[in-house]
């Protein structure tokens, strides 16, 4: 697994994943993502412990976080990182599939950085994991900390 | 029977009461002088005495006096020597002083008897008319339909009234002399010790008993105690009003019953809506995952493979995509669809003029390249949930735009009617397709549709999700069509404006 990417996905569903990357190879993005599959995983990333221990402690340009999942959800996770000192300043893109109220409300006032509801139409869906995918990992600078393109 | 005997000093005028000193020494000389002829010695002295006494009695001291003076003149000028004179000898001085004192002394003794027997028969008159007032009231008492009782501080009954006879059952000679609260076995909701506290401090208490009655059935009564203090101010007895309150108390009962219910299917009902949100929350998660699998996946076969597969089996995929998509809007038409019903309202003045504006950017993609003419009268403010009543707007007009597609010139109208007492109608007409009026119950049902899918896409949602959406703001919604000569969808929502 690569260890420096500036993509952090955070997602379950192997085929969410599969497609995710599908769309981002579009791009050639793949190699920059990390994927984790639920949220503790994602924070012994962020936290570099349990099968991070050895990575270098630099942030992901981005997080791309799915709700629902397993142990701990992406509310917690939100959450967790932002009330962080280091990991606050990290983008986080809510990217589920429930277009509920309340969720976004709660992502928003956890100050979650963007929302973005999968598209179920396959090229919508790709066409929002490529501008999202080119939006922060490429177009937008990141906070200081981050993982740098090479 | 009152002042049976009244006074004669009162009744008699003044020269009368003289007249009768005058008469009766009169008279008493009239006696003596014939007697004394027939050699009766000695019957004038009691017989001027007889006169004052009677003078005094019947008259009053006054002319009591003027007996006396009249009596010792007649007695000095017919029965003393020299007679027919008013010569007084020295040696008859204290007898006419002895006379005259007697006289006075008897005239006193009198008056005084007179004066007590006045006083006497003054005090029976006051007592009398004290009697009869309190017959009066007592008998006031009895036909008052309150159940008014009086107990003694040892709360035994002493006065019973037509009213507890008529709440408790015992006649006024059955409970009067009994323990009151023997009698009717009453129950206190504080102990008693508090209550007679309470009377004995404020004069007096009032509070919800149960009581028994004569036979056996309980009771419960709004009591009053009083207080009644003796001149003394020592309590002497108490006054007690009772007021059935058995059907209030069972109305209450009845009420906290239904109450009750009505908590418990408050709690049912909103435990089978968090079941609905935890439904919903998780189709609007777990659903739609599976549906965008099968689009994704597809559309990377079709990718793939599109080369070497034959034109059936490309249309397969075409088919398998398009209803994967259709899967997906359903969903979240449904998804939008309970949402009304399960989120609560948050109601501002809306500016309808200003939503549709907004709706107009909205379906702008559908608008683009059509020809449509617009005619947006003036619309006014509703009072609703801004997010609900915007949803509305964009069901209605989308479809007046989908539904005139075929049409080379399309008009869309949207407007405000006349106020009426459903506040404002307001309206969005279109030229288009329209409707069977025979069908026009069935445009509110969800899943409902009254065009073939390949003419005009949709769900068969939307307009039931405006109906729950007008009907959660308490307003009516219904349309009027013509097959092929379009149709006209209204609305109303009370309390603009508000």
């Amino acid at each position: 697994m690569d260890m420096l990417g500036r993509i952090l996905m955070v997602e379950d569903d192997p085929r969410d994943v599969e497609l995710t990357l599908t769309a981002l190879g579009e791009y050639n993005l793949t190699n920059e993502v990390v994927v984790t599959r639920d949220g503790k995983e994602a924070l012994d990333y962020l936290y570099c412990r349990g099968n991070f221990t050895g990575r270098t402690s630099e942030n992901p340009a981005v997080l791309l976080l799915d709700l629902k999942l397993p142990k701990v959800d992406g509310l917690e996770v939100l959450q967790q990182i932002k009330s962080d000192e280091k990991l606050k300043m990290i983008p986080v893109v809510v990217l589920t599939s429930s277009r509920e109220e309340r969720d976004m409300v709660a992502s928003y006032k956890l100050g979650v950085n963007a929302y973005v509801v999968k598209p179920v139409d396959f090229h919508e869906f790709v066409n929002a994991i490529k501008e999202l995918g080119v939006f922060w990992a490429i177009i937008n600078e990141p906070p200081p900390g981050s993982v740098r393109k090479k | 029977m009152a002042e049976q005997k009244p006074s004669l000093l009162k009744d008699l005028p003044l020269i009368q009461r003289y007249g009768l000193a005058i008469v009766s020494v009169a008279l008493a000389l009239g006696s003596a002088l014939p007697l004394e002829r027939y050699d009766f010695r000695g019957v004038e002295f009691p017989l001027f005495l007889f006169a004052i006494a009677l003078t005094v009695w019947y008259a009053g001291p006054g002319p009591g006096i003027l007996a006396v003076v009249l009596s010792s003149l007649c007695f000095n000028f017919y029965f003393t020597e020299p007679l027919h004179s008013f010569y007084v000898s020295r040696s008859e001085i204290p007898y006419y002083i002895v006379f005259v004192l007697f006289g006075a002394l008897l005239a006193w003794f009198s008056a005084v008897r007179r004066s007590v027997e006045r006083q006497l028969l003054q005090s029976r008159n006051e007592l009398q008319k004290e009697v009869a007032e309190r017959t009066q009231q007592a008998s006031l008492l009895n036909l008052t339909h309150d159940t008014i009782f009086v107990r003694d501080m040892r709360d035994v009954i002493t006065y019973w009234n037509r009213g507890a006879q008529e709440l408790y059952g015992w006649a006024a000679e059955e409970a009067i002399g009994k323990h009151s609260h023997q009698l009717l076995q009453t129950a206190f909701p504080i102990p008693i010790d508090e209550v007679q506290a309470e009377l004995l401090r404020t004069d007096r208490w009032e509070g919800e008993l149960q009581k028994t009655k004569a036979d056996g059935s309980r009771v419960a009564v709004a009591s009053r105690w009083s207080l009644r203090r003796d001149d003394q101010g020592r309590a002497a007895a108490i006054l007690e009003t009772n007021n059935d309150i058995s059907d209030r108390k069972r109305r209450e009962e009845e009420i906290r019953q239904l109450n009750d219910e009505l908590g418990k299917r408050t709690t049912d009902l909103e435990a089978s809506n968090k079941e609905l949100e935890a439904f919903a929350y998780s189709v609007s998660h777990d659903l739609r995952a599976p549906v965008r699998h099968m689009a994704g996946y597809t559309e990377l076969l079709q990718k793939h493979a599109s080369s070497i597969l034959d034109e059936k089996s490309n249309r397969y995929i075409l088919t398998i995509l398009e209803s994967a998509k259709r899967m997906g809007t359903l969903i979240d038409d449904l998804l939008a669809f309970s949402r009304i019903g399960r989120v609560e309202a948050r109601s501002t003045t809306v500016s309808l003029d200003q939503l549709v504006k907004e709706v107009l950017g909205e379906v702008q993609p559908e608008i683009d390249g059509r020809n449509i003419a617009w005619k947006i009268g003036a619309l006014p403010d509703l009072y609703g949930d801004r997010s609900m009543l915007r949803l509305a707007l964009v069901n209605f007009i989308s479809n007046a735009v989908k539904f005139t597609r075929t049409r080379p010139q399309a008009v869309i109208e949207v407007g405000c009617l006349e106020k009426n007492k459903d506040g404002a109608v307001v309206f969005i007409k279109d030229n288009g397709v329209g409707f069977d009026m025979k069908y026009a119950n069935k445009l509110f049902g969800v899943f409902q549709r009254l065009h073939p899918t390949e003419a005009f896409e949709g769900t068969g949602i939307g307009l039931a999700t405006v109906q729950r959406i007008i009907h959660r703001h308490g307003g009516r919604v219904w349309a009027e069509g013509l097959e092929d000569r379009g149709a006209t969808f209204f609305f109303s929502i009370p309390g603009h404006r508000r």
